[in-house]
């Protein structure tokens, strides 16, 4: 607890738990961190907003009883953007997570503070949530592993709703084995999620180092333009010889719809959002205000009004004019259209590959403050928001290092795998991990 | 290929009447910024009527799975207490709340 207080510099944590005694279990050498937007009966669950500050959750996630169960000691609760909603983890209503490769720059997001526990070693692992790039862009910009489970892998009881159609929790990790621990053990179905899978829980850690024969790699050509910066390319490039030389199979594959993801992205998580976001009315819990109110209506508008943060805000209007009436086919009914055409795009791409490989992100991790309007925000999540449309596993591992911008900043490579297809991903990661050493390097805070 | 053509321009009164139907009050200088981002956002969006979805069904669900229906039986549930744990206003065993009905005060 003293230690990630003292190393703590990056406002990475919202709150850190007094140690206590865990239980035996495979985890019992395990230290995590949660996202604070994971409901925990210890401590407060704020989702990194106002409207729920002091919130203590009178129940578990279920991720938090597995984990609990198996042993591993939760050391606390990691800054977010409100309610999940960001790509930089600057909209936090406790201030903005710094990144510990060069702290005038952002740690990604929203699980920024999960990134950073993790990449400064204030902890071995940590739990996040990735709607559409969450876990998965931090991990590019802070240089630790981050995956994204097929939807219904992991159960979402207990995780504050954003997008429930999109929310997939999901790990961070300093190497491939110890997210394959951690899936193990909070994977499988769950009677208090009724989308949770309820096939058997694939076996995540017993071939975890075995490599996949015959592996067929499919590289877009939408993946590799002119809209990444080079050194993103060249660690592609390189990243993709490696795999050649570990006696993989390249297929160049196409998928079209890459680029009008971002839009379909922002039509329906909004729209859940919204209807989500409904249940903060100032009466059950969250922030009421202390304005006097004539009615029910202005308690609801002047209480939601305060503790919402204006990104938040901006959401829930974009999701209710995307369904009110009049907008509803033109915008809602037709973005679902099209997230069964990236369904089945994909559908076809894995006909062809066992998993697709690109980049996590166009960028390094960019300026604090660098991206002020939304939608140049919304475009980093260009290469991750069309795994969640279709509901498929990702993963975002380190494969280099840019020096472009003066500080040596982590580039993460992001594997693509089927739905269901969440162990053999974790295989195939491997095997570019085992034959790299990008994930032992670390910040110069904690070396 | 849509019904409807997507305006590109939202006025101050639409945004007003979003806000309204968010239960988000709303102010003069917010409606200004909020119009000029949710325009410059659907401008964006704008690119979804590109794509032909003529005889596309709609996926609301990556799973696609079919309701789980549970057993009829009474299971765990939070105390009262725990109910009301969070709220920011009780009297005895109910949430408090300005009056609903008749006239207000």
């Amino acid at each position: 607890m003293n230690s990630i207080q003292t190393t703590d510099t990056f406002n990475a944590f919202h709150e850190v738990w007094e140690d206590v005694d865990s239980s035996d279990g495979s985890l019992k050498d395990f230290t995590i961190a949660i996202k604070d937007n994971i409901a925990t009966k210890r401590g407060t669950t704020t989702c990194g907003s106002k409207m729920l500050e002091g919130y203590r959750s009178p129940f578990n996630a279920t991720v938090i009883d597995r984990l609990e169960n198996a042993g591993a000691t939760l050391v606390g609760k990691t800054n977010c953007d409100e309610f999940a909603m960001g790509s930089s983890t600057e909209h936090c209503a406790w201030g903005p997570v710094l990144n510990p490769w060069d702290t005038s720059r952002v740690p990604g997001g929203s699980s920024g503070g999960s990134a950073v526990a993790v990449a400064t070693r204030m902890c071995q692992a940590a739990l996040g949530s990735d709607t559409g790039g969450s876990i998965r862009q931090p991990a590019a910009f802070c240089g630790v592993v981050g995956f994204k489970p097929t939807y219904g892998t992991v159960s979402r009881y207990g995780l504050v709703a954003f997008a429930s159609s999109l929310d997939q929790i999901g790990t961070f990790t300093n190497s491939v084995e110890d997210t394959a621990c951690i899936m193990q053990i909070i994977a499988g179905y769950d009677e208090l999620d009724s989308t949770s899978n309820p096939e058997p829980t694939q076996n995540f850690i017993d071939d975890i180092h075995t490599p996949v024969d015959t592996l067929r790699i499919g590289v877009p050509s939408q993946y590799r333009g002119g809209n990444n910066e080079a050194p993103i390319n060249d660690a592609i490039t390189h990243a993709i010889d490696t795999y050649k030389e570990l006696g993989a199979t390249i297929i160049d594959i196409e998928l079209p719809l890459t680029d009008v993801g971002i839009s379909t992205y922002y039509v329906l998580a909004p729209a859940e959002a919204s209807s989500n976001l409904a249940r903060y009315d100032g009466i059950r819990y969250g922030h009421r205000t202390t304005e006097s109110c004539k009615d029910l209506f202005e308690l609801y508008a002047k209480s939601r009004a305060e503790g919402f943060g204006v990104e938040v805000k901006r959401r829930i209007m974009l999701g209710t004019y995307v369904l009110s009436s009049g907008y509803y086919d033109a915008y809602y009914k037709n973005a679902l259209k099209i997230r069964r055409l990236i369904f089945e795009e994909y559908q076809e791409a894995f006909s062809q590959c066992d998993v697709i490989l690109g980049p996590t992100t166009p960028t390094v991790a960019f300026k604090l403050g660098g991206k002020e309007d939304p939608i140049s925000m919304y475009l980093n999540d260009v290469y991750t928001a069309n795994t969640n449309i279709a509901g498929i596993c990702g993963i975002s591992i380190p494969c280099g290092f840019s020096k472009e911008h003066g500080s040596s900043l982590p580039i993460g490579m992001h594997l693509q795998a089927a739905w269901h297809d969440d162990a053999k991903l974790l295989r195939i990661a491997q095997m570019f991990e085992s034959a790299t050493e990008f994930h032992k390097a670390k910040p110069e805070c904690c070396s | 290929m849509n019904q409807r053509q997507p305006e590109l321009t939202l006025s101050d009164d639409a945004v007003r009447h979003v806000a309204n139907l968010a239960r988000l009050a709303i102010t003069d200088e917010e409606v200004i910024k909020a119009r000029e981002d949710l325009t410059a956002i659907f401008a964006h969006i704008d690119c979804l009527n590109t794509v032909d979805t003529n005889q596309v069904e709609p996926l609301d669900h990556p799973t696609e799975l079919i309701n789980h229906v549970r057993d009829d039986t009474v299971g765990k549930s939070l105390s009262q207490e725990q109910v009301f744990s969070n709220a920011p206003a009780v009297k005895d065993v109910y949430f408090d709340v300005p009056k609903v009905l008749g006239d207000s005060e």
